[in-house]
């Protein structure tokens, strides 16, 4: 199950650094195309215009607003004219090697599209939770050994110290895998490399703008090589970037994204002695309150052979360290004698940026902003998400012999807010309403206890399907909800009046 | 922002007495008109609120630093709180279970609890269920009172509308009820006073709606976008 005890300051894994030296293709020069779009929304033509050699329709069905009352809108983007490449590959930039950007680099690699994943450091050790659900493990091939710890039992804490036991409805083959980033990251960086990507130990800095749909993006990085501290200024040509570079995200900035909410999520790694240790063997522990946060919640996450605990908030982030010793203090037995070995912060977008998608540039993971509320989870919708965004590349390029344009990243957007907006608003719900107050955590740990309850959060969060249920339990879990939410509040304004003796 | 410190994580109560002072809203102010243009740092962007706002929905006097949270090394204790549940053969009076006398006792665990936050322990785990006290006791504890309040305030007000009605119009009591009209400003009036039932709720309710839909509007953000593209 844990693979060898190993400090988290490791060693690094190896580093591939490759140059290149690279020239304008041959052959771009030669048809030039007109390109017309053609907008049709529903039935009726608007307009058409006039087309000359080779076209291409692309079909975007797109649905605006995405709620259940809306007639979905069909709107086709035509962009004729999106010329073959003649006898080179397309060139797509992956800027960022975590999650997001080694899966999209494998399967742009694995599709023979020319890929440049730029790392700036090949075994950094990204702050974060590090929990991964199961069904990541399927979908993207991860050997086992790269799981720390198999997490079967939760315990939630609520702010009057109510503890409830969550994980008696998963069977042994389910657990919530704890992984070590630098160990996950480089393993997908090493798999893309295998598959045909140009690993790049590189800081990326800016990049310019094309100046017309066939131009190149001209990215300005430093390269690191090996054994060497000190950047050198590099230039790369590419047809399209993928953006996976994280919360401060530069892609973002460069493509004028927008800004997002964003909680600072703030962690201590505490070696604690082994008799503690076990107690966290395959427990995660959660700890709801004000003290502990105003709208997140503490942890203490077992890591391989140390715990790390803490605590996050997106509106009172100058306070942090006060919540974070709350927290400590909240697990204050659980923890005694251990020594802090790390401290570490990182912030967590709250919601996607204003503009994701720009001409030929896309952001996907964390610099997209795709990190859950309520769970703050981020690990599986970054991969899926760089996944989804190269899967649209290599469609919109037919394998990397035609150019893209922007049609082609936005059908990954409708994609991926179709199949995952209603996961991202359900947990939205759940925190707006039990993150809210005390009371409403009181009720929140209080319905925590219920089988039902238990069940369905595994189901939808190990396998990331929206689980429908039945809908007799579903009413019974409704009026549960209600009623302890009833009850914590009552109990709430009756302490106004009370006076403690 | 990583940085390896070694320090003892405190076994007993020296936790620093300190809790970290909130940066006050005028200071921030008067900084910024003070030096010009002055760039906010990562802790006070991104959806960092000030003031009052910033401590979150009814925070707790722990939350507000009133009370230093983690320094008071009493424990909440009292004659009937054993083994991290209420001893319910306790609160028997006059041979009967009084549950409102469990009420109380849990409002102030929960009061104490707020203003002292404890630690949590494996040894003495907190058990107590609120629904173990029967949702009759509950209702007629915390449901029934305001329900009086609310029916006598409806009373009063569907009788002065009568008045009004049959004074301007000649219609009486029986025939207002029997038209449609009337049955349909009574349903309105019904559920507006059940929606409404203070000044405050109006605007509770405003922000209610504005926060349930505030995160479809960020989601769909990047196709307003578009269609904007659309247009041009």
């Amino acid at each position: 199950m844990a693979s060898a005890l190993q400090g988290i300051l490791s060693t690094p894994s190896a580093r591939r650094v490759c140059e290149q030296s690279l020239e304008q293709g041959a052959g771009n020069a030669g048809n030039r195309l007109q390109s017309c779009q053609i907008s049709v929304r529903s039935s009726h033509l608007s307009s058409a215009a006039c087309l000359s050699g080779r076209s291409k329709l692309f079909l975007a069905a797109s649905t605006p607003s995405l709620t259940r009352n809306s007639r979905p809108g069909l709107r086709i983007l035509a962009a004729a004219g999106s010329k073959k490449l003649g006898n080179r590959k397309l060139r797509v930039a992956v800027i960022g090697g975590g999650p997001a950007g080694g899966c999209a680099a494998e399967t742009l690699a694995k599709n023979g599209i020319e890929t440049f994943l730029i790392e700036r450091k090949m075994d950094n050790a990204k702050p974060c939770g590090g929990a991964i659900p199961l069904c990541m493990v399927g979908e993207f091939d991860l050997p086992l050994d790269i799981i720390d710890r198999k997490v079967t039992k939760m315990k939630m804490i609520s702010p009057s110290n109510v503890a409830v036991d969550v994980g008696k409805t998963l069977n042994e083959n389910e657990y919530i895998g704890m992984v070590r980033r630098e160990v996950l990251d480089s393993y997908l960086r090493e798999r893309a490399a295998s598959f045909g990507a140009n690993l790049v130990n590189g800081l990326f800095l800016r990049m310019e703008m094309p100046s017309d749909a066939n131009a190149p993006y001209v990215l300005h990085y430093n390269l690191y090589k090996p054994g060497s501290s000190v950047g050198v200024p590099a230039t790369l040509e590419v047809d399209a970037v993928i953006g996976a570079d994280g919360a401060n995200s530069r892609v973002a900035k460069d493509i004028d994204a927008g800004d997002y909410d964003y909680a600072i999520a703030f962690q201590e790694r505490i070696k604690i002695p082994d008799d503690k240790m076990v107690y966290y063997e395959n427990l995660a522990e959660m700890y709801v309150g004000d003290d502990v946060s105003p709208d997140f919640y503490g942890w203490v996450f077992p890591k391989c052979d140390h715990v790390a605990v803490g605590t996050g908030t997106v509106i009172n982030k100058p306070a942090i360290k006060k919540y974070q010793v709350a927290t400590r203090h909240r697990a204050r037995d659980k923890i005694a004698g251990g020594k802090i070995i790390r401290v570490e912060a990182h912030p967590i977008p709250e919601h996607p940026r204003p503009r994701r998608v720009r001409d030929r540039v896309a952001l996907v993971g964390d610099a997209a902003g795709y990190v859950t509320k309520c769970s703050g989870e981020g690990i599986y919708f970054a991969a899926k998400s760089g996944r989804m965004c190269a899967e649209a590349i290599v469609e919109g390029s037919e394998k990397g012999v035609r150019m893209i344009n922007e049609a082609d990243l936005r059908s990954y957007l409708q994609k991926w807010d179709t199949k995952y907006w209603p996961t991202y608003k359900v947990l939205d719900i759940l925190q707006k309403v039990f993150y809210r107050s005390n009371p409403a955590r009181e009720a929140f740990v209080e319905l925590c206890a219920d089988e039902y309850v238990q069940k369905m959060t595994f189901d939808s969060y190990l396998y990331k399907t929206v689980v429908p249920g039945n809908p007799l339990d579903d009413i019974k879990l409704a009026v549960n909800t209600i009623g302890s939410l009833i009850r914590a509040n009552a109990l709430r304004k009756e302490a106004r009046k009370a006076v403690l003796t | 922002m990583a940085s390896s410190e070694e320090e003892r994580v405190p076994a007993t109560n020296s936790a620093p007495s300190e809790v970290a002072v909130l940066p006050q809203k005028e200071e921030g102010d008067s900084t910024a008109q003070s030096s010009g243009k002055k760039k906010p740092s990562p802790l006070e962007k991104g959806g960092t609120l000030r003031g009052e706002a910033a401590e979150g929905k009814d925070p707790s006097p722990a939350a507000l630093g009133k009370k230093s949270s983690a320094v008071s090394g009493e424990k909440f204790e009292d004659p009937r709180w054993k083994n991290g549940n209420w001893d319910m053969t306790k609160f028997v009076k006059n041979g009967k279970m009084d549950w409102d006398a469990v009420i109380d006792a849990e409002v102030l665990r929960r009061k104490w609890l707020e203003e002292n936050p404890e630690a949590s322990s494996n040894d003495d785990p907190v058990l107590f269920d609120t629904a173990t006290v029967p949702w009759w006791a509950w209702v007629r504890r915390f449901h029934l009172p305001e329900a009086e309040l609310l029916n006598g305030r409806a009373a009063m007000v569907g009788f002065f509308a009568a008045y009004l009605i049959d004074s301007l119009t000649g219609v009486g009591l029986v025939d207002q009820t029997n038209s449609f009209f009337g049955k349909l400003l009574l349903l309105i009036t019904v559920v507006g006073i059940l929606l409404v039932r203070k000044n405050e709720d109006l605007e509770t309710i405003k922000t209610l709606v504005k926060e349930s839909t505030f995160y479809d509007k960020q989601w769909q953000a990047t196709w307003k976008d578009s269609e904007e593209q659309q247009k041009k």
